[in-house]
């Protein structure tokens, strides 16, 4: 059942509730998705998960942006909705023609609510009995169609479906699994206008291969697999025949698809289980179908986009015109070029391929549905809202006053600790010697820890460093559990009273389980105030793999409830790369940690703080 | 070369005409006295003049009163009662800055013109910080709102906050009044305006040492607060703090609108 349905405006007042509904939320889901997902720029995302005491939710949202209004439905996770995304759609149609800026109590919304929640959920019990009966409906590409976010979390809607029919009997398992495949068709459906043509087709087996390792049905499961392969063979011979019908789109219609569909079995080596087969194959075939739909829909774009070319050349009076009156409303297909040459650049700034995508599909989001101004271009448009998202996200959550914390740490007579990660090579000791250096400056009495046991050498780097600052150095030389001299040096911080310790670790790659093992060992154990993330800035798609990793690795493996993550980034080695500061948003998106310090040369002076001003307009530039 | 030839024979007419024009009308300036010519030339200087420094007038009386602070303390729901008197149904974290141009819900049955309030409430989430700047130039005062009843975790971020502010350069050049509300006093386990000043003073203090020594690499503030050597108070800002209390649930915003008019005047 739906939990809750708001409608609010953007600047934060609720407009309409669904008093109906009215069971109180545990927690509060709606102002943790505004903090943690639309203010972090990730409300590309399809939906979020809100975890309180006695309380699961998953949360769906859609914007209008003309009008700035904002609308989330709340429902238990447990629960599966297929008709919440519709349901959204049709009171965002519905309210946008009644709201009015002036009017802040809409009590006549609740009866046009109650008839469309009640003609969402026939639809989607029709759509789930046709799936029943069809086995491949025609429908569900409609509803595809529909559903216009994209799935990341399709994994975990995946996952959450799969709970549910581990728990259901054999009756509902069938039902479920159809279930199963309408979610995979929506993942890939909507993953289709990236990739193209063969790749597509392996990608569809994987994600389908994912789905039957989920339902434990056991004897079909390996055959299944092995259906799924020859499927996967077949995906590129159905190539041909797509590029087939492209070109005679019109006769693209039903018993084209029919007569594909019946090529399969007589391919196949006769199978007992054939209804599942069926299934699963008309499956696979749906995303055939899909991908056809939607490379003609990308076709097509692409001609709206050529003729609006063609017409800009032939009357550039009219688009003048239009520049001068304002365009009415943006829609996808107007962002789609500035959106793809700002992807680029971000690249080309070395901005995670990754992260640059769900940028532009955060800001795309933002903007769809939008006026725009009068003497505007949709590129600068595109880019001012760009420019606001990357200056939202480099801007520390927290506080990045360290000489603060160490001052708070001092008036309960303990010293406070930081700790130094990352892989190898990325200038960890050097960076600690140079913060080091910073706080003495800044009369803050410092002692280094020097815990990494396992490279040769990085006692004694350490001990020249102490010795060239005048600092002191705890050690115990190789081979030592490094939690445990840390966990000496912090106590030995505390009877000589220095106010700050300095801990070395040793480099790891994120993958060596063992080292990650004794890091998160090191951390719990010993409870540092600043977990300090070392990364260099010439990293480019890797750092999103490492800082996720980290993290993760940390989550995992603590032993203590509470999980300990990255609090703060410091970048390296950035005087060595030029314009090309894209490590920085990437690492800052990933974690959400902000950015401490910056290293910038060899030099002990040589550490910086970020200039998220300049950061941004070097990306844009 | 035809088509050039004809092209030249009317830009002569043209021209002829035009000095046909140029002629009468000189006539007629002349034939006019010079006193009332004189007299028009001032009238349309001054209009001019008139017309040019309206604006200026107006950046001076600046009748904008921003309402800031940290997540959660309540300003849309003080915005939403001081413009409807209301705060309808609840409020939720705020995306984007509320706006706009009324007379206070108190006032409305006043006889007389009253100037209108142009209020702003910018949204307290750290991400959004950069907003405020946006307002700052043309405020005539600010509103800094803390969460009376969730004080003393929040002490820390609270006193943070309100550092930038107060340091903010337009804060200090411009002498910007600025009115620390305790909210949420409706609540009895609420603390009183006089400890959160203490609190806050005291943590202030103590960002005032840390700050003054950080790296020079990317300074935003150059401003320091108070008197060196002394402990911190409020008194000591060259721009006017004063703190007041109140609800902005039951609506009891009495103080916030006197301290509203006092700085925009009706």
């Amino acid at each position: 059942m739906l939990e809750q349905l708001l409608i609010f405006t953007r600047g934060g007042l609720i407009l309409w509730t669904c008093k109906e509904l009215g069971s109180a939320l545990r927690g509060s889901p709606i102002d943790t998705l505004i903090r943690s997902c639309l203010l972090e720029e990730r409300s590309g995302l399809a939906s979020f998960n809100y975890d309180a005491p006695g309380a699961a939710y998953t949360l769906k949202w859609t914007f209008h942006n003309e009008l700035g209004l904002v609308f989330v439905a709340v429902y238990q996770r447990i629960l599966h909705l297929l008709y919440v995304d519709d349901l959204l759609n049709m009171v965002k149609r519905e309210f946008s023609e009644i709201y009015d800026p002036k009017r802040t109590i809409y009590d006549d919304f609740d009866e046009t609510f109650r008839q469309l929640r009640m003609e969402a959920e026939a639809r989607a019990e029709e759509l789930r009995k046709s799936k029943q009966v069809m086995g491949k409906p025609v429908s569900n590409g409609k509803k595809q169609g529909q559903v216009n976010k994209v799935g990341f979390e399709g994994g975990n809607k995946k996952k959450s479906e799969c709970g549910v029919a581990r728990d259901g009997d054999d009756a509902m398992v069938k039902d479920r699994k159809m279930e199963n495949g309408h979610s995979n068709g929506i993942h890939v459906g909507i993953k289709d206008p990236k990739g193209n043509g063969v790749v597509n087709g392996k990608e569809n087996t994987v994600s389908n291969n994912g789905a039957f390792d989920v339902n434990k049905l056991q004897k079909l499961r390996s055959k299944g697999v092995k259906k799924t392969d020859t499927v996967a063979d077949k995906v590129p011979k159905a190539d041909p025949k797509k590029k087939n019908m492209k070109k005679n789109r019109v006769w693209d219609d039903s018993p084209a698809e029919a007569k594909l569909d019946f090529t399969h079995p007589a391919d196949q080596n006769g199978d007992q289980d054939m209804h599942v087969v069926a299934a699963e194959q008309g499956q696979s075939m749906m995303d055939e179908e899909e991908n056809v739909s939607s490379e003609s829909e990308v076709e097509e774009d692409e001609e709206v986009e050529r003729g609006s070319k063609a017409d800009a050349k032939k009357g550039w009076f009219s688009s003048i015109f239009q520049s001068i009156a304002g365009k009415a409303n943006l829609e996808r297909a107007d962002l789609e070029p500035a959106l793809k040459a700002l992807k680029d650049r971000l690249m080309t700034k070395n901005v995670a391929e990754q992260i640059a995508e769900k940028l532009c599909e955060s800001v795309a989001a933002s903007l769809e549905g939008k006026k725009l101004a009068s003497f505007t271009r949709v590129s600068s448009t595109v880019q001012a809202a760009m420019e606001e998202a990357l200056v939202r996200i480099l801007t520390p959550r927290r506080s990045i006053d360290i000489l603060r914390d160490v001052h708070a740490a001092k008036e309960q007579n303990r010293p406070y600790v930081v700790v130094f990660v990352g892989v190898n090579g990325v200038g960890k000791s050097t960076n600690l010697a140079k913060v080091a250096y910073w706080l003495l400056q800044h009369k803050v009495s410092v002692m280094m820890a020097a815990c990494d046991t396992f490279r040769s050498g990085a006692v004694e780097q350490l001990r020249t460093h102490a010795r060239r600052l005048q600092i002191p150095i705890f050690e115990k030389g190789y081979e030592k559990d490094p939690a445990v001299v840390a966990k000496e040096a912090i106590q030995e911080a505390t009877r000589n009273g220095s106010e700050v310790v300095l801990v070395d670790t040793a480099g790891r790659m994120q993958d060596n389980e063992p080292l990650m093992r004794a890091l998160s060992k090191l951390i719990y154990l010993n409870n540092p105030d600043l977990v300090l993330f070392v990364g260099e800035a010439l990293v480019g798609n890797d750092a999103v793999d490492q800082l996720s990793k980290f993290n993760q690795r940390l989550a995992d493996l603590s032993t203590s409830p509470t999980t300990r993550l990255i609090d703060g980034i410091l970048l390296t080695k950035f005087d060595t790369i030029d314009d090309k500061v894209g490590a920085a948003l990437s690492m800052v998106y990933v974690s959400g940690a902000p950015v401490m310090f910056v290293g910038c040369g060899q030099s002990y002076t040589d550490l910086k703080k970020l200039n998220v001003k300049s950061i941004v307009k070097t990306l844009l530039k | 070369m035809e088509g050039m030839e004809q092209w030249k024979v009317q830009v002569e007419n043209w021209t002829n005409q035009l000095n046909q024009l140029l002629g009468q009308l000189l006539e007629q300036v002349h034939q006019v006295p010079p006193a009332q010519l004189y007299v028009a030339i001032a009238v349309l200087v001054f209009t001019v003049v008139v017309l040019l420094s309206i604006p200026l007038f107006k950046r001076k009386k600046s009748n904008t009163i921003v309402l800031t602070g940290l997540s959660g303390g309540g300003k849309t729901v003080l915005f939403y009662q001081l413009r409807d008197g209301s705060y309808h149904q609840g409020t939720v974290t705020s995306m984007e800055p509320n706006e706009g141009t009324f007379i206070l819900r108190s006032e409305t049955t006043k006889k007389g013109k009253i100037k209108p309030v142009h209020l702003v409430d910018v949204p307290g989430h750290s991400r959004l910080r950069p907003k405020l700047e946006e307002f700052l130039p043309q405020a005539a005062g600010l509103v800094f709102v803390v969460d009376a009843l969730d004080f003393l975790p929040n002490c820390r971020a609270v006193s943070e906050y309100l550092y930038d502010v107060l340091t903010n350069a337009y804060v200090v050049k411009k002498k910007i009044p600025v009115l620390i509300l305790c909210n949420k006093t409706e609540k009895v386990t609420a603390h009183t305006k006089d400890f959160i000043r203490k609190q806050m003073e005291k943590e202030i203090d103590k960002l005032r040492q840390s700050r003054s020594v950080v790296s020079a690499a990317d300074i935003t503030n150059d401003f320091t607060l108070g008197v060196p050597g002394a402990a911190f108070t409020f008194s000591q800002c060259q721009n006017r703090v004063t703190v007041a209390e109140a609800s902005g649930l039951t609506g009891d915003i009495s103080q916030v609108e006197e301290f509203i008019r006092e700085h925009v005047k009706p």
